[in-house]
């Protein structure tokens, strides 16, 4: 009764479609028909995992729990799979807010084994970070409180981040997104999808395979990153999604794969590359396919170019990130990911906007620290994660440039904690306008620049490789900023 | 950069891949090489002075890094240890490496070992490098530490050891002294002036080579005790020590790699000459151009046996052999001198690498001419010859080709220091 009174408030404060909407849809174009995910839909129809309960009558504050615990699910038809899940589901939740508002969160941990959850992206107070220095234990629970900053509108999400555990209870179920809204969303026009990417290996009775670690598999999945063969939107395989002939949709995309980077094209389309992990840029690009690594994301416009009734697939395209000793057979095959299916109905008419929201390059003048990081295999500078030691010091405050060099002949996704950066250039070239990120690919011996402005929250933030596996192995390091 | 048409370039390749396509690489992980305690001086990085770095410069000519890694033994050489620079200058490894377009099949490609940040060895440790040579480790691929032990997962050994990929010679240079390999960990990155030149990765069986270096093949660290299976002692015993010495020096040189059994001296066939269909390779310009002409290399029989090996020679021809590239069966027994060098030298073909080795001291080559003559058992197996080149091989050991001995002085236009 109290939940559905808040809902209502704040619903009621927010006209656009708010935090507590069940729906990630923040904006539905006139005429444009909304699927209802519960009526008269085909049963393949994209299931958007709903929007966790904002509990708080404040206004500008979202307060939610998040509850880990172990259960069972039917990830694949026909057989049941031990996970662990988020609020009983798979992919969790979608925790929504709007900048500057208030998150509070209870986090309760039923699991077997000790989790965090790290908030993925997101600039907060170091004890709130989720990373191993804050361990929960088996039945115990955690709080957590802060605010979202302006200016960060984008797609986030959230995961465990335990030592030497996050990849195996991330291959359990344990992900979900975040959605940062901007009250002066450039696209309100626009019908919004959240796509979650997943994947994962199951064996014969249902059962998450992971493989022990010295077997040829296990080895195998320790040098690419645990990849799997079936592949999940949202939790579902290859799912359904409609558009109107000419109608524009922003899909936000979210990479929680351990270890499959996605090369992501739509048959036939064009797309407009519009936001990266910290929300939009400041004009669309258009490009055939875009490269999404593990835990990055981005959003696109899909525009309905198609003729009414037309089926097109969104795919994962061939992308060689792979060491020659254990590349896959099969890399060099596409991956269906979703279908798109046209409806028979008139072609709508569709603005896409020139100018998104205005996105500044950081000033790379006043930079008071470079350094340089150097990814091999399982290794960041020759090293593995120690908890007791500090790998680098930063002064609060201060803005940095961070050269990652990658040596080695596979692709290297590296993500810093708490701070998002502005990459400057990929082995050397210049890039071409300022976005957002946390997490950057690294390819195969490449080299690539970002700065980075560590203000507000001193801590000791992770920095790693975001191929689970190798962060599990210890392909991470600490930097203290104080 | 030199052209990749330098017939030594096949070197040892073929005979380490046929062994290792007989052995299938199988998926199970052995335990890699053995050996206690293998890295006592390891950590104590040397103080990098002009001496350690000339002699790891000699280490490195002796032992013929630049045949596979650029340049042969030419340190002035265009690209002199830069890495390959054309896929005619990769090995095929496996079943391929006899018999082209078999499965399986892996290229393998010697890397820039110039201190070069991103392409070459500068972002590595000497300690990496050490590693990489002791215990055939990656330097890419395992963690900047001591290493005390070759068991997997203990002593920092990794539980998952990741191998350099054949034909490397690691599991020779590994019977190098601590003080060798580091004074080549010292030359490669403080006497080379940095070269980019970003050579692709290896292919290779997803365990590293874990199941194709193994002990039965490649021999143990160290290695058994004087006299293995293949050996015997000398007769007249004043010749002990020379015969450890000359040991010592055919196993870290590497000429069980095409003379038979590897660096395994209880290996049946040691050194009796190549053994394996594959350990006969060719040279010339085929490599480059299938259609040009081809001579296939025998290694020879190089047991005291004396009709079938190098009992019918004296040690000074054994040496002039090594020394200056000479058919001991074709080669008068003197000193030889500018003065005597023959009018119309017999050399050896291409496939013997004496244009490295001949880097080796005058008491180094002397110890294995030793070594060969007085403590091996002799083992009746008569060789085919080499093809021999119509002009003897004359017009190709050019100073172009394989460099001057002795080599230019240090430091050659490739080279810092001084
Ligand atoms: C018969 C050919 C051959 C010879 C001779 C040879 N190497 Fe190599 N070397 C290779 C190949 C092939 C690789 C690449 C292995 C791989 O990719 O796993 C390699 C790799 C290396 C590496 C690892 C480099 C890296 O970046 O990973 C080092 C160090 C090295 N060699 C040093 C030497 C030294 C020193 C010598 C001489 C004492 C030498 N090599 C002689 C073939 C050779
Ligand atoms: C890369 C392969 C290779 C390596 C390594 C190698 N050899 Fe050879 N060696 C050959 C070949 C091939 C021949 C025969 C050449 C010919 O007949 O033209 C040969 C011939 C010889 C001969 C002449 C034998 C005779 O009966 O004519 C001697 C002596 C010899 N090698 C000694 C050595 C020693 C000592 C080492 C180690 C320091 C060594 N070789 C390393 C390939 C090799
Ligand atoms: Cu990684």
């Amino acid at each position: 009764m109290v939940a559905i009174v808040a809902a209502l408030l704040v619903a009621l404060l927010i006209p656009t479609a708010g935090p507590s909407a069940s729906t990630s849809t923040a904006g539905t174009p006139p005429g444009a028909a909304e699927p209802d995910p519960t009526h008269a839909l085909p049963a393949d129809t994209l299931v958007t995992p709903p929007v966790l309960r904002n509990a708080s009558r404040e206004p500008n504050t979202v307060e939610v729990t998040l509850t880990a615990t172990p259960t069972t699910l039917s990830l694949v038809p026909g057989s049941e799979t031990a996970v662990f899940a988020y609020n009983g589901m798979v992919p969790g939740p979608t925790l929504e807010v709007y900048e500057g508002d208030r998150l509070i969160i209870h986090l309760r941990n039923e699991l077997p084994e000790e989790t965090t959850v790290h908030w993925h992206g997101l600039h907060l107070p170091w004890y709130a970070d989720g990373s191993p220095f804050h361990p929960i234990e088996p039945g115990g629970q955690a709080d957590f409180d802060f605010v979202i900053p302006q200016g960060t509108a984008g797609t986030y999400w959230y995961h465990p981040h335990p030592h030497h555990r996050s990849a195996y209870q991330v291959a359990k179920g344990l992900y979900g997104a975040i959605v940062v809204r901007d009250r002066d969303d450039p696209l309100p026009e626009v019908a919004e999808k959240l796509l979650v990417l997943w994947d994962n290996r199951f064996l014969q009775d249902g059962s998450i395979d992971l493989p022990e670690a010295q077997s040829m598999q296990g080895r195998i999945d320790f040098e690419n990153g645990r990849e799997g063969d079936v592949l999940f939107v949202n939790g579902q395989a290859n799912p359904t999604v409609r558009i109107r002939p000419g109608e524009v949709q922003r899909w936000r995309i979210v990479n929680a794969s351990a270890a499959r980077v996605y090369r992501l094209g739509l048959q036939g389309h064009e797309l407009l590359y519009v936001g990266s992990d910290g929300g939009l840029f400041e004009k669309p690009v258009p490009t055939d396919d875009v490269l999404i690594a593990n835990s990055e994301r981005i959003e696109i416009l899909v525009r309905g170019t198609a003729a009414p009734g037309s089926i097109v697939t969104f795919q994962d395209l061939p992308y060689d990130r792979y060491i020659p000793q254990t590349r896959p057979r099969s890399w060099d095959k596409p991956r269906d990911l979703l279908t798109l299916q046209y409806t028979d109905e008139t072609p709508l008419r569709m603005e896409v906007p020139s100018a998104l929201r205005p996105v500044a390059w950081m000033d790379t003048t006043d930079v008071t620290a470079r350094r340089v990081m150097v990814l091999t295999q399982g290794f960041i500078n020759g090293k593995t994660m120690d908890m007791s030691r500090v790998d680098e010091v930063a002064e609060l405050g201060t803005r940095e440039i961070w050269q990652v060099e990658n040596l080695v002949g596979m692709d290297h996704p590296f993500h810093l904690h708490g701070f998002r950066f502005q990459v400057l250039a990929r082995n050397g070239v210049p890039e071409p306008f300022p976005s957002w990120h946390d997490t950057v690919n690294v390819p195969k011996h490449e080299t690539v620049r970002f700065i980075v402005q560590l203000d507000d929250y001193p801590g000791k933030w992770m920095f790693h490789c975001h191929i689970l596996d190798h962060e599990n192995a210890g392909m991470m390091g600490i930097l203290e900023v104080r | 950069m030199r052209g990749s048409s330098g017939p030594a370039r096949t070197r040892r390749s073929a005979a380490i891949l046929a062994v290792i396509a007989a052995t299938g690489v199988a998926v199970a992980f052995t335990s890699g090489p053995d050996g206690p305690g293998a890295a006592r001086e390891v950590g104590a990085e040397q103080q990098v002075n002009r001496e350690t770095i000339l002699k790891g410069r000699q280490l490195v000519l002796e032992h013929g890094c630049g045949g596979c890694h650029g340049g042969d033994a030419n340190p002035a050489a265009p690209g002199f240890l830069a890495g390959i620079t054309s896929p005619a200058q990769e090995f095929p490894i496996g079943a391929c490496a006899e018999q082209p377009g078999a499965e399986p099949c892996w290229m393998t490609r010697p890397r820039n070992l110039t201190p070069d940040n991103t392409t070459g060895l500068g972002r590595f440790s000497e300690r990496q490098i050490f590693n990489a040579l002791r215990f055939g480790l990656r330097p890419g691929e395992t963690a900047d530490v001591e290493i005390t032990s070759s068991t997997p997962g203990e002593g920092n050994f990794p539980l998952s050891p990741k191998y350099l990929a054949p034909p490397m010679p690691w599991n020779s240079w590994r019977h190098m002294p601590d003080a060798d390999l580091w004074a080549i960990a010292a030359y490669l990155k403080h006497g080379l002036k940095p070269v980019s030149n970003q050579v692709e990765d290896s292919e290779g069986p997803p365990d590293f080579w874990a199941s194709a270096y193994t002990e039965e093949t490649f021999g143990s660290y160290p290695a058994p005790p004087f006299p293995a299976a293949a050996e015997q002692e000398p007769v007249d015993r004043s010749l002990r020590d020379r015969v450890l010495a000359g040991r010592q020096q055919v196993l870290e040189h590497a000429c069980g790699d095409c003379h038979g059994g590897f660096q395994n001296p209880n290996a049946e066939g040691f050194l009796a000459g190549a053994s394996a269909p594959g350990q006969i390779f060719p040279v010339g310009p085929c490599l480059e151009d299938p259609s040009a002409p081809c001579f296939m290399m025998r290694p020879r029989n190089l047991t005291p046996h004396p009709e079938a090996g190098t009992g019918r020679y004296t040690e000074r021809q054994i040496f002039n052999a090594i020394r200056h590239g000479l058919r001991p069966s074709g080669t008068p027994d003197r000193d030889i001198t500018p003065e005597t060098f023959p009018a119309d030298p017999d050399f050896l073909g291409p496939g013997m690498i004496w244009f490295e080795v001949r880097h080796m001291s005058d008491a180094d080559i002397r110890a294995i001419a030793t070594y060969l003559k007085h403590g091996l058992k002799p083992v009746n197996r008569v060789m085919e010859e080499s093809d021999r080149h119509p002009d003897g091989w004359g017009t190709f050991y050019t100073d172009e080709e394989v460099g001057t001995f002795p080599a230019p002085p240090f430091p050659t236009v490739n080279e810092v220091g001084g």
